[in-house]
């Protein structure tokens, strides 16, 4: 399930009112979810939540769902 | 071996039997321990899976598409192909976002032009390409799986004497590779260089980079893109010296992976488009760059994109402190036409900067000028690189005074023999050896400044997008009145590239329907794999029509930036 928080994020960054976004999206399925955006979009969600995430574990990235388990996980650290 | 008759592979075996365990290619995987193919490995490889292509039914002058993503037995699949005479061409695998159709059509408009004979991929693209292989007057022969091939079995006597006659068939002068300019329709244009103009280029290049026995070349670009493939595979290959590749996909997701690489390597010559500059100097933060020395780089290329100078500002800026040489920053210009670069500012020497009046220079004179309102610093792309010949030239194609705006026209020993069975194409821009390259720029203190362009091409980051393709996209769309779109490309400086810009006539007058509308375009643009960054809705017969009765992307470009009139956009 994705946070409103996490799913806020995501649009204010791709500057969208509004989109669908399921565990399943994944980036490409998202209006300004190109390959460009995609450290923008990163960033941001470092910096809302005041996390890191490392190389490796961005590239693991499959949907919108696992970057959402990463933020989990990294709060609960 | 005689140096006017030499091959690739041969080349490539003399590099093998000089420095065998030397690395060639290292293979980069994030989280990986990189794979390493030494010379003698590399070659090894390369012969077994070349019997296998003429097992398979693959004979000299035969195109072969390679459809794959990073993978280390990509680079003795493409060796191996030219080792039997046939012609690799290695197309980009498909995003995600681009819709299985689109990618299909793509790639059939590509093989009518082209003529291509075999698709070398990966088993995952079986569904989408079968059809068309399947289709009545297709000029693909058949789908290859090399990824399932042995590629490490031994080769026997009896094939090696086969693959042998067959190597010894092939002749300088006979084509080595094929590149594609971008495009999804098949506009795109196939530009075929032979083993003469490859080796030529390489010992000239090189020479004009000071390439030499310590060079160690680090690379995330494609290798579909010219940049990547004579750039960072060729040269190196052919030269003798190492290689680092690492996943264009990854790069740009992580892009502090680049750093990681040269630094780890100990890389000291790098080729990046400009807009990678703003992303590396911008988006990666000290945590990723812990440990991080960038002291071993000599050249840092910028290459393939209008080159910005306050893009080299912000990467020196940001990188000063982590040991980076700020003369290690260079220019080059480059084309697939001529094999790659044509200009290059020499090692240790800064590129210098022109500032210039921009109002005179829109009428085509260069005029220095110190007042910093009304200037445009444009960057040299350096000097002349050997066996190449420009000359600026009017639209009349009549040389023009040095200091004067031009088109740039360009002959080289390293150029190609025209476009793949596209004699109308070639026509139109190669004529009496000269090839006039729809770039304007200008010629000061023998230095090659490089402005604009004549064409309509769209460069975001690095990749040439043709307008048609995003018109024709977008003309579907419902609600968009068919034939009535301009797509261009328009500045982002954040980036540093850039972005696509669209304008369509609509009679939709509803501001509800036209943020609906306006989604429906860009979700057109996503399904050929482009991103359109900003719509403008205009009513019909808004736009300006050019003298051909169709509507002028320039014209209209320059209308909404002049903002005369309100226009919605999003």
């Amino acid at each position: 399930m994705i946070s409103d928080e996490v799913k806020q994020v995501i649009l204010s960054t791709l500057k969208l009112d509004t989109w669908e976004i399921r565990d399943e999206t994944t980036a490409p399925q998202i209006p300004g979810w190109d390959s460009l955006m995609h450290v923008n979009v990163i960033i941001a969600i470092e910096k809302h939540f005041n996390v890191r995430f490392r190389n490796i574990e961005v590239l693991k990235l499959k949907n919108i769902g696992d970057l959402q388990r990463l933020v989990d996980s990294k709060l609960t650290k | 071996m005689n140096t006017r008759s030499e091959i690739l592979w041969n080349r490539w075996c003399a590099n093998s039997e000089k420095h065998p365990d030397r690395d060639a290619i290292i293979h980069w995987v994030a989280g990986e321990e990189p794979y390493r193919w030494t010379f003698a490995n590399l070659i090894s490889v390369a012969e077994s899976l070349s019997v296998s292509l003429l097992e398979n039914g693959i004979v000299k002058g035969d195109v072969c598409a390679i459809v794959m993503r990073h993978n280390k037995y990509l680079y003795p699949l493409y060796m191996a192909i030219t080792n039997v005479g046939a012609i690799p061409a290695i197309l980009a695998y498909p995003n995600p976002r681009l819709h299985p159709d689109k990618f299909r059509q793509g790639l059939e408009g590509m093989s009518q032009r082209s003529g291509l004979d075999w698709i070398l991929t990966e088993r995952e693209l079986e569904p989408p390409i079968t059809p068309l292989v399947q289709k009545e007057n297709s000029t693909i022969k058949g789908l290859h799986f090399p990824l399932e091939w042995d590629e490490e079995r031994r080769v026997n006597e009896e094939a090696r004497a086969h693959l042998m006659a067959v190597h010894n068939s092939i002749r300088r002068s006979d084509p080595l590779l094929l590149q594609h300019s971008s495009g999804t329709t098949g506009l795109q244009k196939p530009v075929l260089l032979s083993h003469r103009a490859v080796l030529q280029h390489v010992e000239y290049y090189g020479q004009a980079i000071g390439l030499n026995d310590l060079d160690k070349i680090v690379s995330w670009l494609p290798l579909y893109h010219d940049m990547g493939l004579i750039g960072a595979f060729h040269l190196p290959l052919a030269f003798g010296i190492p290689a680092v590749q690492l996943d264009p996909f990854e790069w740009v997701l992580a892009p502090s992976l680049l750093l990681e690489a040269i630094s780890k390597e100990h890389g000291t010559i790098s080729w990046l488009p400009n807009f990678a500059y703003n992303l590396l100097a911008d988006k990666i933060l000290d945590e990723d760059l812990e440990g991080i020395s960038l002291h071993t780089l000599r050249m840092v290329i910028n290459c393939s994109e209008p080159i910005r100078p306050e893009s080299h500002y912000r990467f020196i800026k940001r990188y000063l402190s982590y040991r980076l040489n700020p003369l290690a920053l260079s220019t080059c210009y480059a084309m697939a036409e001529s094999t790659f670069a044509i200009t290059q500012t020499p090692p240790n020497v800064a590129p210098s900067c022109l500032s210039v009046d921009n109002s005179a220079l829109a009428k085509g004179h260069v005029r220095s000028t110190s007042n910093g309102v009304h200037a445009r610093v444009c960057v040299s792309s350096g000097k002349i690189i050997r066996g190449c010949q420009v000359r600026i030239v009017d639209e009349n194609r009549n040389d023009v005074e040095d200091g004067n705006v031009g088109e740039i026209a360009i002959h080289s020993v390293s150029m190609f023999d025209g476009y793949r069975n596209y004699p109308e194409k070639t026509a139109e821009s190669l004529i009496g050896g000269w090839f006039f390259s729809g770039d304007y720029g200008f010629k000061y203190k023998d230095e090659y400044y490089i402005i604009g362009r004549k064409k309509d091409i769209i460069i975001v980051a690095g990749n040439n997008i043709y307008p048609e393709d995003v018109e024709d996209a977008v003309s579907k769309v419902k609600g968009v009145v068919p034939g009535r779109v301009v797509a261009f490309g328009e500045e982002d400086e954040e980036i540093g590239s850039e972005q696509i810009s669209i304008i369509a006539e609509t009679n939709v007058r509803i501001e509800a329907e036209q943020s609906n509308l306006k989604m429906e375009i860009i979700k057109a643009g996503m399904a050929i794999d482009l991103s359109i960054k900003r719509v403008y809705l205009v009513p019909p017969r808004w736009l300006i029509k050019s003298s051909a009765g169709k509507p002028s992307r320039k014209a209209n470009k320059e209308r909404t930036q002049n903002r005369a009139e309100p226009l919605r956009w999003s």
